[in-house]
């Protein structure tokens, strides 16, 4: 079953294209990264969702209801961590969270302290006295307290440090484990790629591609490198499927997608310095979107 | 529930500071009062030889301002700007506050439909309005009773508040209004304080000028007599009910165009 699906989901500011033909589903239980540089329109469809912006054209579902419609419904079962991080500045955190868990029905006093106690948030500061990562913790858990059954997070380890990234990685698949369904947005892949079972890579408003982050790894590019002792015909690799290729200092660079049997075949009677067949990073995949239009 | 205490909780100080402000406003030209009735000037004589304009702009034309009654009912000029910037300002502010604070995902993203959010601001708008009216009324009462040999002119004052109170619930509407339909706080703010300004140009300008008599009709500020309200203790229906209806109608305006805004992070 889909928790979301979203419809040809457009959205116009004007002249000014936030999002165009938008389409993807969420299946229940799944991790969905969603990925694409700054201003790609990762938040716009988030907030689309969220119906805090109305969409120009298309429409979305969760739970199976229309998001703008049933919004006030739907909303009971989701956590939402905004990219931007403001709270009411004269609030003490303890006061924002229970502000936040007065909008639910039945929010236990426990889990805000458990959650505070794992992100190691301090309940009795006031938000305004606040770091950046401090005030993204208190998003993380006015997000997660009210146990909902989709997370939706909107670049959510900007300002936390590496230890606190592993701890709300771990919460995260703890919540998924318990049955819920994330979809988390991001610029940075490798988080995505620890985290996602899905993904979809969003450029310019347009879904470019949406795809099994394993397979993806997998049945994708390998990134070679070849280090030659001596001088070598640049175009002697330049086979089909071989792209981004490059040549300095007699090392050889290039993504390859195909039989490698054929690179094998080329190597014959070339002599090594080195070789490096490995998987490319998915920052590297990711590139190579962006790139193939350009 | 939570929204309305939250509102209240967030706007107590200000309130606080608008209601002193109000007190020492009466206390301050009560004392004057006192300096008048005490210089043995004689105080009439001394207005009627103003120009006609500067009375008129003063809010003492054709008032004897060496009574308490005619003395109190020059206030009531005053208590309109005061309440009227009150009152627009806090709708405007209520309002687009998320917006301005940058805490609208936060709020917008609960389970509850935006007018159920809007409304209880409102609401918790009309009470910041009826205590502002109250410190006003007790005020008043206290200070005139001080200076009247103990006659507070209860049933006068509280005809007198009856109408402020329609005022206040009107721009309290228009400001919200204009919170709604605004990009920014800051644009709702210079809308609300653009529109108190004009409409009471419109009032001075009707009063001064008899061709421009339908700039009165206008303005709030002219909707009622403030001799009538004082002096006489009568407070006319018309201008209430549509004073009233108004209200009613930018509330709602408010309501619907707020539902339809895309909000802003």
């Amino acid at each position: 079953m889909n928790v979301i699906d979203i419809n040809g989901l457009t959205k116009y500011y004007g002249k000014h294209k936030g999002i165009e033909d938008v389409s993807f589903s969420v299946e229940e239980g799944e991790i969905f990264g969603f990925i694409g540089p700054n201003g790609a329109g990762k938040s716009t469809t988030i907030r689309t969702l969220l119906a805090l912006i109305y969409p120009t054209k298309g429409s979305a579902t969760i739970f199976g209801k229309d998001c703008i419609k049933y919004g006030h419904e739907i909303r009971r079962d989701i956590g939402y961590l905004p990219s931007e991080v403001f709270y009411y500045e004269h609030m003490k955190v303890l006061e924002v969270l229970k502000y936040s868990a007065s909008f639910y029905d039945n929010v236990n006093p426990a889990r805000i302290k458990e959650l505070a106690d794992i992100m190691d948030l301090d309940l009795n500061k006031r938000i305004d006295d606040l770091s950046y990562g401090n005030k993204k913790k208190v998003g993380i858990v006015q997000g997660l307290l009210h146990e909902p059954k989709l997370i939706i997070l909107d670049e959510p380890t900007s300002g936390l440090d590496p230890l606190m990234q592993q701890k709300f990685f771990d919460l995260i698949r703890k919540e998924n484990e318990l049955g819920a369904t994330v979809l988390f947005s991001s610029h940075i892949l490798s988080e995505v790629q620890k985290l996602c079972h899905r993904v979809a890579i969003i450029k310019d408003g347009t879904i470019v591609d949406i795809k099994d982050i394993q397979e993806m790894r997998r049945n994708n590019y390998k990134k070679v490198m070849l280090e030659f002792d001596g001088i070598i015909d640049i175009s002697h690799f330049n086979l089909p499927g071989v792209t981004r290729l490059t040549l300095e200092n007699n090392v050889m660079e290039f993504l390859y997608k195909g039989d490698i049997n054929k690179i094998i075949q080329r190597l014959q009677g070339v002599k090594l310095a080195n070789m490096l067949i490995e998987e490319p990073t998915l920052e590297e995949i990711f590139m190579h979107y962006y790139q193939k239009e350009e | 529930m939570n929204v309305l205490l939250k509102e209240l909780k967030l706007n107590l100080k200000s309130l606080i500071i608008w209601c002193l402000a109000q007190c020492f406003i009466i206390f301050a030209g009560m004392m004057k009062y006192q300096g008048f009735a005490d210089s043995e000037v004689d105080v009439s004589a001394l207005f009627d030889s103003l120009p006609k304009e500067v009375l008129t702009v003063l809010g003492m034309e054709s008032v004897n301002i060496a009574t308490i009654p005619g003395f109190y009912s020059v206030f009531f000029l005053y208590f309109m700007l005061l309440a009227a910037v009150h009152a627009i300002m806090y709708g405007a502010i209520a309002v687009s506050r998320e917006e301005r604070d940058h805490c609208a995902d936060f709020i917008y993203t609960r389970p509850r439909r935006r007018f159920q959010i809007i409304t209880p601001k409102l609401i918790g708008g009309v009470i910041n309005l009826i205590v502002f009216n109250a410190v006003t009324f007790v005020a008043s009462v206290g200070f005139i009773a001080y200076y009247n040999d103990g006659n507070g002119m209860i049933s006068e004052v509280s005809v007198t508040m009856l109408a402020l109170f329609f005022l206040q619930l009107f721009f309290l509407a228009i400001g919200s209004f204009f919170g709604a339909i605004s990009p920014s706080t800051k644009i709702a703010t210079s809308l609300s304080t653009g529109f108190v300004m004009l409409t009471f140009l419109f009032s001075v300008i009707a009063d001064l000028v008899d061709a421009a008599d339908f700039l009165g009709t206008l303005s709030p500020f002219n909707a009622f007599n403030a001799q009538d309200l004082v002096i006489n203790g009568q407070l006319e229906g018309l201008p209430a009910l549509i004073l009233l209806a108004a209200t009613l109608v930018f509330s709602g305006l408010c309501i619907l165009s707020f539902h339809f805004r895309n909000l802003k992070t």
